[in-house]
């Protein structure tokens, strides 16, 4: 049979809960409804909050923090199929967690291979997240990464930025993570006006193009290493390529 | 949401110290435009390759904009394909010397610019804050003295630092000449910082930089570390930069300078630069001979083997074999001319030794020691881990075989690896496929 549930970690949860009642698991877990065909059968899983604050309590006290976090990231992988190996996973961490360690053992490869490639995605954020300073002095930043890395780099610009007040903006997932110099949080938001540039703004984005393509090399000109290491889908929001 | 973020809380502000500025313009030029001094002190910043931004140690924190980050971060890639991470300047290019290899050299007909250390630090500031850069890489031409400079570039970092409570990443090329107060002025005020040796030999130097000479050059640095070393402190990151190809110098003469200064602890990292003909000179190499970016490729994976794979210089290369192959990478080189050391037991061979099978990395082998806690590994094992055999397996048994039929026999090897080295048909060979690399996986 497969499993249908919302995408979300109290989703996750909630599956993960069913296939300890049900003592069962499913053939597939997807949280895409359109890649179910017409003769399948499917178990719908409802959310309940209460049911994942549940679980959730029972995977911290059993889990090692390590494992819980992973997880945790994995779920954030918005752009991959990962339910069906996360449930295997997480069902195996809590049967015997020695076997985490076994990297030829399919799931252990393949989640871990998950968390590896987000926190490459967080690591390309940290240096590609670009600021525009609007109005009031405060700082706005637009990105679409390939996976949900905004819940992940919020302290590591706060750190930098203490005395600042930030807002960066998923504009694909609809979110937006705020730094108003003491506290960090991330909201869901309906739609986003356009911002309102300082004065100055454009005056540094344009001395930072001009940087930008100054510090480049002609000798050396190597495009094909260049989009390897920004790849377009990241560029969006990055004047310098504008 | 609510379990990804964990709780983060200000720390108290530190009073600022403050420091009045007066400066003194005598080449500030009023007239032109700071995007246009901006664009010829890059051009004539970029050549200088040392700007990684990682492994800062500082303690001290000087206010509440910016921190550094352990592993160095990226911001963008220059259309060569070079990580963009510091805002990397000179603070003028005028210079009152003339070293034949320089660009900057004062014979050389070109356009000249001076910031004032107001507009490095306006530009280092909001550049910053816009997420732009990790910090300045601040480097410069030598105006009217080596201490008026030094003193132009500390006003910077002091404006920097106490005016604007600036906690970033700062790399300064501190000037060979300059007064030891004004050395360690800047030195307690930067993350890292640097003096280029530039060329290998006090010959080469004689040659084409008659002012300078290796006792000059290595001054300050020796400066920086007795002082660390007295005070018994963490002394601060230092690196130097070797111009490869302008000079006869040969790998092994390279490679053994640079062992020498990592053992003296007077470095963390020599950077090689592939010299690039800017400017026509009798004794260097004619305008337009392409820079030797091979060469400069395969020093910086003998240096890693060097600093990370417990390699000594005179294993990678000896004086009768004097030159890195350009064929194959300085490990799969070594492991080529010392077949006894091999094959090894995946299961069985130690962490170091491991290391010295071409084809694993450090990723590989910590992979590799972790599995095989669990139990012992065949090849199905390695498969599932996405381990690469492809230059290993001649290298290698698992469970006491070998993988496929070789034999450890120098020219059989060697025809086997440069067939894999071939590019695949229809593919235009680039330097970036060797690039890959560049992370240590050799
Ligand atoms: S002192 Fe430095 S900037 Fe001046 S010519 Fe020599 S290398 Fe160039």
């Amino acid at each position: 049979m497969t499993w249908l549930c919302d995408g979300s970690l109290e989703g996750f949860l909630c599956a993960l809960y069913e296939s300890f009642r049900l003592r069962r698991l499913p053939e597939r877990l997807t949280r895409d409804r359109s890649t179910i065909d017409l003769f399948e059968e499917v178990y719908d899983i409802h959310t309940d909050d209460e049911t994942a604050a549940k679980m959730m309590a029972h995977l911290r006290v059993q889990l090692a923090p390590d494992t819980l976090r992973r997880i945790l990231h994995t779920t954030l992988c918005d752009d991959a199929a990962y339910e069906r190996e996360l449930l295997l996973y997480t069902r195996l961490a809590l049967r015997d967690d020695k076997a985490l360690h076994d990297l030829s053992q399919p799931v252990v490869f393949a989640i871990e291979g998950y968390e590896k490639r987000l926190m490459r995605v967080v690591h390309r954020m940290y240096g590609f997240v670009r600021f525009e300073m609007l109005e009031d002095s405060s700082l706005y930043a637009r990105i679409a990464p390939p996976c949900n890395v905004l819940p992940l780099i919020g302290r590591h610009f706060a750190k930098r930025m203490e005395g600042e007040r930030f807002i960066i903006h998923d504009t694909s997932r609809n979110l937006i993570l705020v730094w108003d110099t003491v506290n960090l949080a991330v909201h869901p938001i309906l739609e986003a006006s356009a911002p309102i540039l300082h004065a100055e703004e454009q005056r540094y984005r344009g001395l930072w193009k001009s940087f930008f393509e100054s510090v480049a090399i002609e000798e050396r000109k190597n495009y094909k290493a260049q989009r390897n290491f920004v790849p377009l889908l990241y560029r969006e929001y990055m004047s310098e390529f504008a | 949401m609510q379990y990804f973020i964990q709780p983060f809380h200000k720390k108290s502000l530190c009073q600022n110290e403050i420091f009045s500025p007066h400066i003194f313009h005598k080449y500030y030029n009023t007239i032109m435009k700071l995007e246009e001094k901006l664009q010829i002190l890059t051009d004539s910043a970029k050549y200088d390759v040392s700007c990684s931004s990682s492994g800062s140690t500082r303690g001290e924190s000087y206010g509440s904009l910016g921190a550094t980050h352990a592993s160095g971060i990226c911001h963008s890639f220059s259309a060569d394909g070079r990580c963009i991470s510091l805002l990397k300047i000179l603070f003028t290019n005028h210079c009152i010397y003339d070293c034949a290899y320089c660009i900057n050299r004062s014979s050389n007909d070109r356009q000249r610019a001076a910031f004032t250390p107001r507009e490095v630090a306006d530009l280092t500031l909001n550049f910053y804050k816009r997420n732009y850069i990790e910090g300045l890489f601040l480097s410069s031409g030598i105006v009217s003295s080596e201490d008026h400079t030094m003193e132009l570039i500390a006003k910077s970092l002091e404006i920097l630092r106490f005016e604007h409570g600036f906690n970033g990443y700062i790399h300064v090329k501190l000037i060979p000449g300059a007064s030891d107060d004004l050395i360690r002025r800047v030195t307690k005020l930067a993350d890292r910082v640097s003096s280029n040796i530039e060329l290998p030999t006090q010959k080469s130097l004689a040659l084409l930089a008659p002012e300078k000479s290796r006792e000059k050059l290595f001054a300050p640095l020796e400066l920086v570390r007795n002082d660390a070393l007295e005070q018994s402190k963490h002394p601060i990151g230092m690196s130097t930069q070797l111009i490869i190809g302008a000079t006869p110098e040969s790998d092994y003469e390279i490679l053994r300078l640079s062992s020498a200064l990592y053992n003296k602890s007077l470095l963390k990292r020599v950077y090689y630069s592939a010299y690039i003909p800017t400017v026509s000179h009798t004794l260097l190499p004619a305008l337009h001979t392409p820079p030797p970016l091979l060469r400069e490729h395969r020093l910086y994976q003998a240096d890693w083997l060097m600093r990370f794979y417990h390699f000594s210089y005179d294993e990678i290369l000896s004086p009768q074999y004097d030159t890195l192959d350009e064929r194959f990478d300085p490990k799969l080189a070594w492991a080529l001319r010392n077949l006894h050391c091999f094959p090894v037991e995946i299961n069985r061979a130690d962490k170091e030794t491991l290391l010295r099978v071409p084809g694993f990395g450090m990723r590989t082998v910590i992979k590799i020691l972790r599995a095989r806690r669990a139990r012992s590994l065949g090849e199905n094992d390695l498969k599932a881990m996405k381990i690469s055999l492809k230059r290993a397996r001649f290298f290698i048994t698992i469970q006491g075989k070998r993988v496929k039929q070789t034999t450890l026999k120098y020219e059989y090897l060697q025809n086997q690896l440069l067939a894999l080295e071939k590019p695949k048909a229809g593919t235009q060979p680039s330097l970036f496929d060797r690039f890959q690399s560049f992370t240590g996986e050799l």
